[in-house]
């Protein structure tokens, strides 16, 4: 199994295509079967280059230590990830929280970052400019699907309060939330109770030093890529006012996870950004 | 000389139980066997026995394609058939 121990933690990767390094990085809960079912990782690659995807600690098949989830940390996974796979730099594009490690990565460790594609990503460091964070849409389905079952989320954000609720389940609600999320979400569902005894909760949540002023600094290429329903578009307008280098573009018809959404506008979009992107660095596209 | 169908399932049945010795899945393998619903598989789970796969045949299977393939065709779960059959189109 293609693992890479970082910073003493084992995260699952997979890698596929030949060229200039692109990394994948999903979002809090999630893992890198969101990316590969949706066919984006072999279409990149098709166009020429190294698609490399991972499960950030805590997620998926790699290990979950109790610590060490904020985006400060997992930017630092992501460097020791980049020396051990021997990446150049690289184009990240990260979805929610993935995008928050991706521009992490670039303010703190520039050397690994080309560019970053960002996908509907909420920024803690940016709370103040976004009006919608407590009313996500996101978090209100996921609220009205807990309290189907007597489960009340709360009507703010709370990754720890959803993590606790779901490791403190009877066996009668967990079996009726199986049934309301159906077969693919079970397993969404069965991990959530694990990250309870983990900081992953609260420390994702947290600025970890990624104030607006750093966000701002930050000189690579940004792609802003924002859902048309997303409840993050103040976010999307604030990085496209004060980032240096940042194109904000909208993906139609979807809410806050355009690669399952609307696949295809996704796809399109990201690869025409990479080859563009690519482009002007002279980073050779093996087609 | 390509592998019979039993030999498929057989393999299928050794790379999964490897891969997931919580599992009892021995018993429960057959064509209609759904990944998610009959065996409780995780989306992530299925990413791994792809890779595994590849170890065990020894070579690139292109299993991405395939699943994305799947999902297009609007399937919300896959049956172990439908695998055998992936893999009797790509392994020697």
């Amino acid at each position: 199994m293609p693992d890479v121990v970082v910073n003493g933690t084992r995260l699952f990767y997979q890698q596929s295509g030949e060229g200039p390094d692109v990394v994948l990085i999903h979002a809090v809960t999630s893992n890198q079967a969101v990316w590969v079912f949706t066919g984006l990782p072999d279409a990149i690659a098709a166009e020429g280059f190294r698609v490399t995807t991972y499960d950030l600690r805590g997620h998926g098949a790699s290990d979950r230590p109790p610590t060490g989830y904020t985006s400060a940390q997992m930017a630092d996974d992501f460097r020791a990830l980049h020396a051990e796979l021997g990446l150049k730099p690289a184009f990240v594009v990260g979805h929610s929280f993935g995008g928050v490690i991706g521009i992490h990565t670039a303010l703190l460790h520039p050397e690994c970052v080309e560019g970053v594609i960002l996908s509907d990503s909420f920024f803690p460091g940016l709370r103040h400019v976004e009006p919608n964070f407590g009313r996500s849409n996101v978090w209100v389905d996921l609220q009205a699907t807990f309290n189907e079952v007597g489960v009340d989320l709360g009507e703010t954000v709370n990754f720890t309060r959803l993590f606790q609720a779901s490791a403190t389940l009877t066996p009668e609600q967990t079996k009726a939330l199986e049934t309301l999320v159906g077969p693919i979400g079970r397993g969404w569902l069965r991990q959530l109770p694990l990250l309870a005894q983990t900081t992953c909760g609260d420390e994702v949540l947290a600025e970890a030093g990624l104030t607006a002023e750093k966000i701002a600094s930050v000189t690579r290429p940004v792609i802003a890529l924002y859902d048309e329903f997303s409840p993050f578009l103040a976010t999307c307008r604030w990085l496209e006012q004060h980032m240096p280098n940042c194109t904000a573009e909208i993906i139609p018809e979807a809410k806050h996870l355009a690669v399952v959404e609307n696949t295809v506008a996704f796809t399109a979009s990201v690869i025409g950004h990479l080859k563009r992107l690519a482009a002007p660095t002279g980073l050779p596209l093996t087609v | 000389m390509s592998r019979t169908t039993e030999q498929l399932y057989a393999d299928l049945a050794t790379v999964m139980a490897t891969a997931f010795p919580d599992r009892d899945i021995s018993v429960t393998v057959g064509p209609e066997t759904r990944v998610f619903a009959d065996l409780g598989m995780a989306s992530i789970e299925l990413i791994v026995l792809g890779e595994r796969l590849e170890q065990f045949y020894g070579g690139k299977l292109p299993y991405g394609p395939f699943l994305a393939g799947l999902r297009k065709q609007g399937a919300e779960d896959l049956e172990l058939g439908k695998l055998v059959e992936f893999l009797q189109s790509h392994v020697k």
